[in-house]
């Protein structure tokens, strides 16, 4: 094929393939972009309409312009849902990134050097095994562990003496959200590894002996050098695990229900609530909208920023 | 280096291996403890605590809870919406990437934006004009309406990959097919498909295990408990089977093995996906 | 290709066990055992194999009385309609309480459903026209006069989901209250009696908090338990007028007036001197009621519907049951409905279902299994704690007691009561302010259908 598409390269430069090629190939575009827009814009934009008005989703929806979002900014608990979920951002989008990092340079340096693939393989995959779980099922099992009376935490702690550490864990405002924190942590740590992890095999190791040799410590190594060299990487990582914790839904859903109060109540579940056990669709479809807004412009600025890392590499 | 420093060194590295192993361990534990106090029975635990080994192998409490969720039917829903999902994904990210990829559609870059962009919507927004788009359509409460809305969902990730991948195809590659008497869909086919199969895999898995963990539009479009999934049949546990410790673990344990298998057999292709996605 | 190889086989070796397990016939969920006795008595009357179609059923009711009466009811009808397939679903409540609204506007719904009472649920949706007018049906079969007055207030709403006027949209065929069960044994153990005034009822707790027991326990972690808690205070200082309006979104309710401050104040008063010990808000409504059953805590102050479960369950000591003492109304109130949505494809087999759950030997089935029914003859019950049970609500009945249940006047009152009680029993906010958090959602949603 290749040696034809050779020969016959002066007749086709003078085929006029430019719009033909187009053509044809819009065809294959339609039944996507049909779907796309049946699926996704049409009832984005409905929602969107919707937050204009006040509906109890049977009926038809009242028109009262900006009401709803008036209502937004009065409501303590809109405030408090994208406050948990910007804590649950900060908390895990770093704390998982670092120890990922971490771990990703300890296995590639050292592990597998020492042990070999096999060993490390082993390793990535035990950190990466809560992942493949959904998160809802994830959430029962801490739900389980962290049960007051007869969960596994409290039981230990009494067992090794530490009995006044005992808490209602997600009974208890203080350390309800954290629970939660604890349980994304360890759900999410796999994922920074495995892709740092890959990130580094593209790393040329010459960077690091020169490094070595001119006397950096592995410290210095990792911070300056590797660092650098996985930013693209650090970077995806960041982002998805943003939107990741501003999607916060299921793990609420089972953990707490929002509680104790409004202390783990989180935007997605508040959203839900309003539409489907208060009956004030509207109002829910304002806090959606808010919600997508964000995200939008988390995305957005992620790719005008790997645009920019792409034209300076 | 001398020696203090070498010294130093390997302790830091003994240290940090001993340290790597305990936080294993640590990230294990749940799915060990879920495991053997799903073969206790009640009293096994409250007296012997959650750490010790089942005294025998108690089938009973698994086995209530399997009856008790409808367990073979949530598990038949799950494999029947997980496929679908996955393969209609793919059909439809294939013949999108083909047109943006290969025929180089003009405005390719924004209709991958655009695309992508549906990934990251929160479901909740597109939530309630669906459920009436698919009353009118008399398709609520199938499961129907999830493949579709889910595949279409994916199919953005899935058009946004493969639009990269096929840009290995060069337009010389592509017009000497022509000119060797290819159309378009033998083009597709024929040649594409198989090349980009192994990124296919990897888009397979990805979107099976995806939608297998999908929570939120299955607990508002699968109202029917024969529909369910078994995420959802795992949310609303409630009732006797939700009662005791050993039988909240059972349940648990029934919703992570499948899990387990799946990564099991695909590990390999799921961190090589993963590590596909990340770099464009 | 391997990895597709692998994926195919895989799908191969599941179908299998999923066939295999499904042809192993394990009943669905719901499903039980015949009641021989009940259905062989109808079998020779009234049999009618030319009727056929299909009977959607939808419940979540499980392992309790009324699950008990109406398995029953399902196999009388069986008996009664052969050539009908009954599809019966097994549902929770909170699933019924978020999707009931969609369902019910979908044409995917059930012949006859179970719906919670009150404005905010059957209230809302008969407004909205989902729900078949039951009125003259009832009129016509006589569930009118089974009902009485007392129990048509929650079956009837008008077309602004008001309760207690307009029309019949829901029929209930069982009673519901809410008491304190106690443990009879460690009452004795620690030489406490049934208390018969609030101060007493506090003394009781004081004492088995004195002795490191926790007195009450409390399933806070779902929320909607703690409205009944709660509840149970208000009632020290309300009236019929007050209750009626509360509940009909009528007249002047003042939030910070003597009934809900006492509420508020009395609840949040037991949760500091420790009635609820500390976990209360970590715990979920079935491990709170397990620690009763296996006889860790004393007292449980919930409803009737676990009563029968209770029966079967607790084995290891004795229990009995009292109301709150020293006041005139007591939470409770007629049972859930049975609807039939304005979608339905078989109503007449629904009134046929329904009609079977009023009657005589459902009924008695009820009773036997430690409910409430509503039309059973009850000198037939020689079980002495089913008669406690039915005595006790008769009592309340006669004395016209029933209050109704506190989330019924708006939608989602459950979650946002809940959560403020949640933080009220937590210590997060005091009772004034937990009275002005609950009335925005009541003055919200009433001042919006106004």
């Amino acid at each position: 094929m290749v040696h034809k598409a050779y020969s016959t390269n002066t007749k086709t430069t003078t085929l006029n393939t430019g719009s033909s090629l187009k053509k044809g190939y819009l065809i294959f575009l339609i039944p996507g972009v049909l779907l796309f827009l049946l699926i996704i814009v049409f009832p984005l934009l409905a929602n969107i309409g919707l937050s204009f008005t006040k509906w109890s989703g049977v009926g038809t929806p009242v028109w009262v312009g900006f009401d709803n979002y008036m209502k937004a900014i009065g409501d303590s608990i809109f405030w408090t849902s994208f406050k948990n979920n910007l804590l649950l951002v900060i908390v895990i989008t770093t704390i998982p990134t670092l120890i990922g990092l971490l771990l990703a340079g300890f296995l590639f340096e050292y592990i597998a050097t020492k042990f070999g693939r096999g060993t490390t393989n082993f390793f990535r995959a035990g950190f990466y095994l809560p992942q493949i779980v959904p998160v809802v099922v994830a959430g029962i099992v801490w739900r389980w562990i962290l049960q007051p009376n007869w969960g596994v935490l409290n039981w230990s702690l009494k067992a090794v003496g530490l009995g006044m550490l005992t808490r209602s864990w997600l009974g208890d405002a203080s350390t309800a959200l954290p629970s939660i924190m604890m349980m994304m942590i360890w759900f999410q740590i796999g994922y920074p590894l495995v892709i740092f992890m890959a990130a580094l095999q593209r790393v040329d190791p010459v960077v690091y002996e020169a490094a070595a040799l001119d006397g950096a410590s592995w410290f210095q190594r990792f911070f300056y050098i590797t660092i650098r060299l996985i930013r693209p990487e650090i970077f995806v990582v960041v982002v998805t695990t943003i939107i990741f914790a501003l999607k916060t839904f299921g793990q609420v859903y089972v953990m707490t229900g929002g509680g104790p109060g409004n202390a783990t109540i989180v935007a997605s579940y508040f959203s839900y609530q309003n539409f489907f056990s208060r009956s004030r669709v509207g109002y829910g479809a304002t806090i959606a909208t808010v919600l997508t807004i964000i995200i939008i412009l988390v995305a957005i600025g992620f790719i005008r920023m790997q645009i920019k890392q792409e034209q300076e590499s | 280096m001398d020696n203090k420093s070498i010294i130093f060194n390997r302790m830091v590295k003994s240290l940090s291996l001993f340290a790597i192993i305990v936080l294993l361990l640590i990230m294990l534990l749940p799915f060990a403890l879920i495991m053997i106090n799903s073969f206790k029975t009640e009293a096994e635990y409250y007296v012997s605590g959650p750490f010790s080994l089942p005294k025998s192998f108690n089938l009973d409490t698994l086995k209530g809870v399997w009856n008790m969720m409808d367990f073979s039917i949530k598990l038949r829903n799950s494999i029947i919406i997980s496929l679908s999902t996955a393969l209609l994904a793919i059909a439809i990210s294939l013949f999108t990437a083909f047109a943006l990829g290969i025929g180089k559609v003009k405005g390719k870059f924004f209709f991958i934006v655009f695309f992508l962009l549906a990934m990251v919507l929160p479901q909740e927004v597109l939530v309630f004009p669906l459920y009436y788009l698919f009353k009118l359509l008399g398709l609520y409460n199938t499961q129907f309406s999830l493949i579709l809305t889910i595949a279409v969902l994916y199919s953005s990730f899935g058009t946004y990959l493969l639009s990269s991948v096929f840009s290995v195809f060069t337009r010389e590659t592509i017009e000497a097919a022509e000119i060797d008497g290819c159309n378009k869909l033998q083009l597709l086919f024929r040649i594409v498909v198989p090349v980009s199969m192994p990124s296919l895999s990897v888009l397979f898995v990805f979107f099976f295990i995806w939608s297998w963990n999908e929570f939120f539009m299955p607990l508002i479009f699968l109202i029917s408990n024969n529909k369910q999934t078994i995420p959802i049949a795992m949310a609303l546990a409630r009732g006797e089977y939700g009662e005791t410790v050993t039988s909240q673990a059972a349940a648990a344990l029934l919703g992570i093995i499948p899990c387990i298998i799946f990564f099991v057999l695909f590990q390999r292709t799921l961190t090589k996906g993963i590590t596909l996605g990340s770099i464009k | 290709m391997r990895e597709l190889k692998k994926i195919l086989l895989w799908m191969l070796v599941v179908s299998m066990v999923v066939v295999f397990s499904m042809v192993g016939c394990k009943p669905a969920a719901g499903e039980e055992a015949v009641v021989e006795e009940e259905v062989a008595e109808v079998a020779e009357e009234e049999v009618a194999p030319a009727v056929e179609g299909t009977l959607k059923i939808w419940h979540y009711e499980a392992d309790n009385a009324m699950s008990a009466s109406w398995d029953s009811a399902m196999e009388e009808f069986k008996a009664m309609y052969p050539n009908v397939t009954v599809e019966f679903e097994l549902k929770t409540f909170e699933q019924m309480q978020e999707t009931a609204k969609m369902v019910l506007s979908s044409n995917d719904v059930p012949d006859v459903m179970e719906c919670n009472k009150g404005s905010a649920t059957a209230g809302l949706y008969a407004a909205e026209g989902l729900l078949t007018d039951l009125t003259d049906e009832a009129e016509a079969r006589g569930w009118d006069e089974i009902l009485g007055s007392s129990f048509q207030t929650t079956s009837r709403y008008d077309e602004n989901g008001t309760m207690g006027l307009g029309n019949l949209y829901g029929i209930t065929n069982y009673g519901e209250f809410v008491m304190v069960y106690y443990n009879k044994d460690m009452f004795e153990e620690y030489g406490v009696e049934v208390p018969t005034s609030l101060e007493e009822f506090e003394a009781v707790a004081d004492t088995f908090v004195a002795e490191g027991i926790v007195p009450l326990t409390l399933g806070g972690l779902d929320k909607w338990p703690l409205g009944h808690n709660w509840y149970e205070m208000v009632l020290y200082n309300v009236d019929r007028d007050f209750i009626t309006n509360f509940q009909t979104l009528q007249g002047d309710i003042d939030f910070q007036g003597a009934a809900f401050t006492l509420g508020a104040e009395k609840f949040a008063e037991h949760a500091t001197k420790g009635y609820y010990g500390t976990n209360a808000n970590g715990i979920g409504y079935d491990d709170a009621n397990a620690a009763f059953v296996q006889g860790q805590v004393p007292m449980n102050i919930t409803g009737s519907w676990m009563y029968g479960g209770f029966l079967t369950q607790i084995e290891d000591f004795e229990w009995g049951i009292f109301i709150m003492p020293g006041k005139d109304f007591n939470t409770g109130s007629g049972g859930n409905l049975w609807v039939v949505p304005q979608n339905a494809k078989n109503k007449d087999l629904a009134m046929e279902f329904i009609n079977l759950t009023l009657g005589k030997s459902a009924q008695t089935i009820m009773a036997n299994a430690g409910g409430i029914p509503i039309n059973a003859d009850l000198t037939q019950i020689t079980d002495p704690k089913v008669l406690d049970l039915n005595e006790a609500f008769n009592n309340i009945v006669q004395n016209d007691g029933l209050a109704y249940y506190p989330d019924w006047p708006v939608p989602g009152y459950m979650d946002t009561l809940g959560a403020s009680l949640q933080e009220l029993i937590a210590g997060t906010m005091t009772p004034a302010e937990f009275n002005d958090a609950i009335a925005i959602p009541y003055n919200d949603y009433k001042a919006s259908i106004e």
